[in-house]
């Protein structure tokens, strides 16, 4: 189990520094961190349906400009985290479900949060820019270098530490309450996943269409057509 | 006179992934890109106190989509090279290439973002999404690999297409290439938004319960009422609706 919520922590890590500081690929969105956390704990049911849910409403979160966009990458982390280790050792598919709206919501939470520790990284990172020019002007060329690995293990501690802080308040917090009530929980999930994934889907759709009426007449081909394939069947 | 080599291009390329390491409120992707261009200096300035300058002026602000600022990377590298070779001549004043820089990234940012963040992030979401309703790994291989075609194309080939057009790059053809696939992607993308809340209505040929079929359509209908305005966010709403679920289940 500690070996489990270690990896966790490790991933949080990296998918802080993959969100902004280094390269961007995409592996800190929610879909592909809850995958690999599937693997760590062998949990795909729980994992796989509460990173759907947090992907679709992360897919139009954008950091545009210098707005702070919501964490998604450690709140992936913690949400799926979360659903995962509290659905440990419970078999039965309304407590996992039970545990599934328990993660999607605390990674909600998380990412909202998340903000808060961004920020203060951000600054950091002001004096850091003035410190690096003012050794450029004095001749040492190395600061560059020394300010971006200042940066990067910043980026990391965070994203660990407030993984860490996060996953460890809502397990240690959750877990007796999810296990009284996981019938209440499991009957909410089932009205609030589909809700979730309608205003995820919508975002995305709003995205895409961008005021062109064509598109919107795509779409709806589109699901009329997979409907149909999918109620009669493929020929 | 020093002239840069394809192999300090691709160096520059390969720093590119760093250029948002120090992203910081006052100067953005300013320091980022000076750790990126660094090659390009390094090359063009032997004099360690006038390289050094050079790199301290590169910390100013700077903010663009960071994949594209691969363009403007090869596009300065260039300036930063003809800079040099006229210096016997009257030298290109400094702030020539600052003013090219922040012309190039302010063009690169509205193309980058409608690109990156308005089309086709949505879309290896939804794609991979599709995949992994049925409990699959797939979705997630599906997302990180088809976003970083893209991705990684344009960030490690962009430097080159810079160098290769300097600051005219946006003018000769890029933009309106990189508009012509936002727009595809936006059309496949409204596709298959289509696609996935078909296999979220009719899962495997069995269709959903009307409850089901009922919140996704309130769902829906909430998502794009609420995508006209930008407050509250996509996640304050779901934070909202999770509670209301929540507290209908107790109170029913």
């Amino acid at each position: 189990m500690i070996e489990r919520f270690l990896l966790t922590l490790i991933l949080g890590g990296i998918a802080a520094l993959d969100a902004t500081p280094i390269a961007q690929t995409m592996l800190s969105q929610p879909l592909v961190t809850g995958t690999l956390l599937a693997v760590v704990w062998g949990d795909w049911r729980t994992a796989l349906e509460t990173a759907v849910v947090l992907q679709v409403l992360a897919a139009t979160t954008a950091p545009i400009g210098s707005r702070t966009a919501e964490d998604y990458a450690v709140g992936g982390v913690v949400g799926v985290g979360t659903a995962v280790a509290l659905a440990a050792g419970r078999p039965f598919a309304f407590t996992q479900d039970a545990c599934a709206l328990t993660g999607v919501m605390v990674g909600l939470l998380c990412a909202t949060i998340g903000v808060v520790p961004l920020k203060w990284q951000r600054r950091r990172n002001e004096s850091l820019a003035r410190w690096c020019e003012e050794r450029l002007r004095s001749g040492d060329g190395a600061a560059l270098v020394s300010a971006h690995r200042a940066a990067i293990v910043l980026a990391f501690a965070v994203g660990v530490a407030y993984c860490a802080a996060c996953l460890g308040a809502a397990v240690w917090g959750l877990n007796a309450f999810v296990g009284a009530e996981s019938l209440k929980l499991g009957h909410a999930w089932r009205l609030a996943q589909p809700l979730w994934l309608g205003i995820g889907l919508a975002q995305a759709l709003h995205a895409f269409v961008q005021r062109r009426l064509s598109r919107v007449a795509v779409f709806g081909a589109a699901l009329i057509a997979a409907w149909l394939v999918l109620i009669v069947g493929t020929p | 006179m020093a002239r840069l080599t394809g192999g300090d291009l691709w160096r520059v390329a390969w720093r590119t992934p760093f250029l948002q390491a120090t992203w910081n409120y006052e100067r953005q992707q300013g320091l980022g890109w000076a750790f990126c261009i660094a090659p390009v200096i390094e090359r063009l300035y032997p004099d360690r106190e006038e390289r050094c300058r050079r790199l301290a002026e590169h910390t100013a602000y700077f903010n663009t989509q960071p994949t594209l600022a691969s363009v403007a990377l090869g596009a300065v590298a260039r300036l930063e090279e003809e800079r040099v070779a006229t210096a016997a001549a009257p030298p290109a004043p400094d702030d020539a290439i600052a003013r090219v820089q922040a012309v190039l990234g302010s063009a690169l940012a509205a193309v980058g973002d409608q690109l990156f963040w308005f089309t086709l992030r949505p879309f290896v979401a939804c794609l991979g999404v599709l995949l992994a309703l049925g409990g699959s790994w797939i979705g997630a291989v599906a997302l990180w690999l088809t976003y970083n075609l893209v991705h990684m194309t344009l960030r490690l080939r962009g430097v080159g297409w810079g160098y290769a057009e300097g600051p005219a790059v946006l003018g000769s053809g890029l933009r309106g290439r990189l508009e012509g696939l936002s727009r595809l992607i936006a059309q496949l993308g409204a596709a298959l938004v289509g696609v996935v809340v078909a296999a979220l209505l009719v899962p495997g040929g069995d269709p959903q319960t009307v409850t089901f079929q009922a919140t996704l359509a309130a769902g829906l209908t909430v998502g794009l009422v609420t995508a006209q305005r930008p407050r509250p966010s996509p996640t304050q709403w779901a934070i909202g609706a999770g509670a209301l679920c929540i507290a209908a289940v107790w109170f029913r």
